[in-house]
């Protein structure tokens, strides 16, 4: 369950940003998590329910944008989505690829409501 | 609107909703505190490798041989990762080698600050290699870095030879694969290293593997020589 650490280091991050900015509620946060990094997303969601329990991000909706594995071919310079952990240049079909997203694992933005509840 | 609560004097719903944009990586700290471990390991030149695999694949096995192998020619030291007990650590330190036992309770996983608590207790003057045990798991320890050098994982001959397909993002993470307890492939039939060989290779086309055995010590020579390399 590394879920958890995730989410520590997320609710971390959200309460920070939002005391600077002065935001008494938060509605919805937006993660983007790469495939390459094994994060389950329901996990996820259900860790950060119990984590922003009793904090300005109670019943908040966490959205998960999960980010495709993208590649570049170090051979022929082709880029490539890579489908199913295959890496492997679809033009070439060298095997030598850089990866160019997939590896992310961070939080883009919240929706911050200031109307009193 | 009023400036006392912000609410709308006119009774229309205030909209007040604002998005504000973050981009900071979830695992900043974890990332802070392992590049604050790698300087560590550089000022004293000191190369960290990060072991990894599902449990009971034979890391410590691998370990107890390696230090046998290089006696005389590296110092070695070594942090073990168990959920519980210091088992591991008393095995390594049977072999004349400083080991720190890290019990991670219910954490699936090491992460850096629990690495540099472990080097409050181990002393890094004068040694060559560290190696880090983590704990036995072949999906969470990938997520977190340590300050390694270098990640190696194993895969032992009675697991899957479709392991690295199941698990792919450790595998392809791995600076190097050791397909460990060879000695028993005699007895299986359901184990063809070549087929694991190719699944590693889809995952990372260049990415070095040793067949071997920790306990006849055959394809022991390619890991050694790789490590003399590191240190070179």
């Amino acid at each position: 369950m590394h879920e958890a650490s995730i989410v520590s280091g997320l609710m971390r991050i959200l309460l920070d940003h939002a005391a600077r900015h002065g935001v008494r509620r938060i509605a919805s946060v937006t993660v983007k998590v790469g495939r390459l990094r094994s994060v389950e997303p329901r996990a996820l969601i259900g860790c950060f329910e119990v984590f922003a329990e009793d904090t300005i991000a109670e019943g908040a909706e966490l959205l998960v944008e999960s980010v495709p594995i993208r590649g570049r071919c170090d051979d022929c310079g082709a880029e490539m989505e890579i489908a199913g952990f295959v890496f492997r240049c679809d033009r070439c079909q060298g095997g030598r690829i850089t990866v160019t997203s997939g590896q992310e694992l961070y939080i883009d933005s919240f929706e911050a409501t200031d109307a009193l509840s | 609107m009023c400036k006392e609560c912000g609410c709308d004097t006119h009774g229309t719903a205030p909209n007040l909703s604002k998005r504000i944009e973050v981009i900071e990586n979830l695992l900043s700290e974890n990332d802070r505190q392992a590049l604050h471990n790698r300087e560590h390991f550089d000022a004293l030149g000191v190369t960290a490798l990060n072991l990894m695999s599902s449990p009971g694949s034979g890391k410590t096995s691998l370990l107890e041989a390696t230090i046998e192998a290089l006696a005389g020619e590296m110092k070695i030291a070594v942090i073990e990762g168990d959920l519980e007990t210091e088992n591991d650590a008393l095995r390594i330190r049977r072999h004349g080698v400083p080991a720190v036992q890290i019990t991670t309770g219910m954490a699936c996983h090491l992460d850096a600050a629990m690495v540099h608590d472990a080097l409050h207790d181990l002393s890094l003057e004068g040694i060559d290699l560290l190696f880090i045990e983590n704990v036995g798991n072949l999906v969470c320890p990938a997520g977190f870095a340590l300050g390694q050098h270098a990640d190696v994982v194993l895969l032992s001959v009675t697991e899957g030879d479709d392991k690295p397909s199941k698990y792919p993002v450790i595998f392809r993470q791995a600076s190097r694969v050791l397909i460990t307890k060879a000695d028993l492939l005699a007895h299986l039939d359901d184990f063809d290293p070549h087929r694991a060989e190719d699944a590693v290779h889809r995952l990372s086309a260049d990415l070095p593997i040793d067949v071997l055995s920790a306990k006849t010590g055959a394809g022991m020579a390619g890991w050694l020589d790789w490590l003399r390399a590191l240190r070179r």
